[in-house]
């Protein structure tokens, strides 16, 4: 849409002072309307295009994606990892969400404060941090062999393994927070009447808290499953070359194979995916959910 | 029962021993690279078998680590003020306007934020490469002003919505003209807005790395383009000593961040 098309639009169907003011404040928008257009929009769907145009117009891209094992297997290691990383971040993230709803001032605080710090902290300090516990003559491969638990240095980084662990220390924040966030507006009074009702532990936990925190984990889990699927630098540098991840082909086809069909195909492929997911987010669990 | 802490009998114990876990899980790497960051071996032996500050000497020594800094902090710098500037008038458009397809539209605007950066760092390359802009200043602001926008928006937009606009016609009531009545009322009344706005902003094209990976040049590049260059190769001790810079700037602008939040409720 345009500054045209929007004048032009409201125009015919009345030309009176009151339609006009009916489009009153469209002009502030333009500036970042352009930017999107130009420097968002346009250079995707170009992209996305190339799939279907080169090298010569057809779906033989999409053909040669799906045939082929080596890409297949590119994006069952996406879903793996990602499935992965979002069932580890849910079960250590929801101990932690809770502990952080009630726990004493201080340790709350403090435990809170260490989220953040590890989530504001640049991205690639971290995953060097990683790099560096997790090489063959790593601290952690070290501290095993010394405490005789091994004989020889596990394989933790070029693989799957290395991936998962980086990614699911850069994801955790974003399942910790909104859980959180869903915990603290939980009424305590629900749970004195389960209590009064006669209910266990265990079962105000089955019948009372899982219920109602229920939204707020699908929503922190299909959030942290779709930004698990599109990551490019973690895979990049924790994983190896055998156990590709899908945002890294989309870069290798372009960097190193210049295949611009390919490369626009897998693109297509990741934001069908990624599309997808949000829209059963909007759908199940509205704006609000995904927003808080 | 399940909320109050000092009754959560035996499964206070799991929770308090999990959250230690992860804390500790979180916490550690960071401390980790601090530490090998000042300690003297060149293979990262954890203890450190002595302090030295070597490694901050050599990246201060070398014009092209600096060079990088200064490249992001200058792309940072402008991408901050054009993102402060366009949010704030795309938030005054979406907040007060009438016109129809708002929701749309703000849809659109945050849609860079959500979709896998892969895709727009590969699409913007292939774009740029026609308009001769890869590899330049210009490209870079651009590029980056697309991923730190919605943050702006989202920012400017919320303040807007809680700012009661009753002030600012009382301000048009007495003779202030419209604009007079927004610099002077509304824009100090959202100020908390717009810092947040500026902070995220600039942490947002700071820290991006992808894009900037495409679209780097030898010539010109940022920081992050270098760390990972550098990564690629080995894991010089250099790399903890521009790590620790950067988890120092986060700590202050984090600190930063909680001061104004304690000032906005004083």
């Amino acid at each position: 849409m345009t500054v045209t098309d929007a004048t032009t639009s409201t125009a015919p169907h009345a030309p009176s002072a009151s339609s006009r003011r009916a489009a009153r404040g469209f002009a502030p928008v333009t500036p970042a309307l352009a930017l999107v257009v130009f420097v968002f929009v346009l250079p995707v769907l170009a992209l996305l295009l190339r799939s279907v145009l080169e090298p010569q117009p057809g779906l033989q891209n999409y053909e040669a994606f799906f045939a082929s094992t080596t890409y297949l297997k590119v994006l069952g290691n996406t879903f793996l990892v990602a499935g992965t990383v979002t069932v580890v971040t849910v079960l250590l993230g929801f101990p932690v969400a809770w502990f952080l709803a009630i726990a004493p001032g201080f340790w709350s605080r403090l435990l809170f404060a260490i989220v953040i710090l590890s989530m504001w902290t640049n991205l690639l300090a971290r995953t060097y941090a990683w790099m560096v516990l997790l090489q063959r003559t790593g601290i952690i491969n070290r501290t095993l062999i010394d405490l005789g638990l091994i004989s020889g240095p596990l394989p933790l980084i070029n693989n799957l393994v290395g991936v998962t662990i980086g990614m699911t220390y850069i994801m955790l924040p974003f399942m910790i927070l909104p859980l959180h966030a869903t915990i603290r507006s939980i009424d305590p009074t629900v749970f004195q009447a389960a209590a009064l009702c006669g209910a266990s532990r265990w079962q105000a936990f089955t019948r009372v808290m899982l219920p109602l925190t229920a939204s707020g984990i699908a929503a922190g889990a299909l959030m942290v499953f779709v930004m698990s699927l599109g990551y490019f630098i973690t895979p990049a540098l924790l994983g190896g070359t055998s156990n590709m991840m899908l945002a890294e082909l989309i870069a290798q086809l372009v960097q190193s194979l210049l295949d611009w069909g390919l490369a626009g195909a897998a693109a297509l492929i990741l934001l069908t995916i990624t599309l997808a997911i949000y829209l059963v987010q909007l759908r199940f669990f509205g704006f609000g959910q995904a927003r808080s | 029962m399940l909320l109050d802490f000092s009754r959560l009998g035996g499964w206070r114990v799991a929770l308090i021993l999990i959250a230690l876990l992860v804390g500790a899980y979180l916490l550690l790497p960071i401390l980790l690279i601090v530490a090998l960051s000042f300690g003297s071996s060149q293979w990262l032996q954890f203890p450190p078998p002595g302090w030295t500050l070597r490694w901050y000497e050599e990246l201060f020594d070398d014009p092209e680590w600096i060079a990088s800094f200064l490249t992001s902090f200058q792309i940072a710098a402008v991408v901050t003020v054009l993102s402060v500037l366009i949010g704030l008038m795309a938030s005054f458009g979406l907040t007060r306007g009438t016109f129809r397809g708002r929701e749309a539209l703000r849809a659109l605007f945050l849609t860079p934020m959500i979709l896998p950066v892969v895709v727009l760092a590969v699409a913007l390359y292939a774009f740029f490469l026609r308009l001769h802009l890869n590899g330049t200043f210009v490209g870079f602001v651009l590029a980056h002003l697309v991923i730190a926008l919605p943050f702006s928006i989202i920012a400017i937009s919320n303040a807007l919505e809680r700012f009661d606009r009753d002030i600012e016609t009382a301000a048009i009531v007495c003779g202030a003209s419209p604009l007079e009545a927004k610099i002077r009322v509304t824009l100090p009344g959202i100020r908390l807005g717009l810092v947040s706005a500026a902070i995220f902003s600039f942490l947002a094209s700071w820290d991006e790395v992808v894009i900037a990976i495409f679209m780097a040049s030898p010539d010109l590049q940022t920081l992050p383009v270098r760390i990972f260059g550098t990564l690629r190769q080995d894991l010089s001790p250099v790399i903890a000593a521009v790590s620790t810079i950067l988890i120092a700037l986060t700590a202050a602008l984090m600190a930063l961040a909680a001061l104004l939040r304690k000032d906005a409720r004083s």
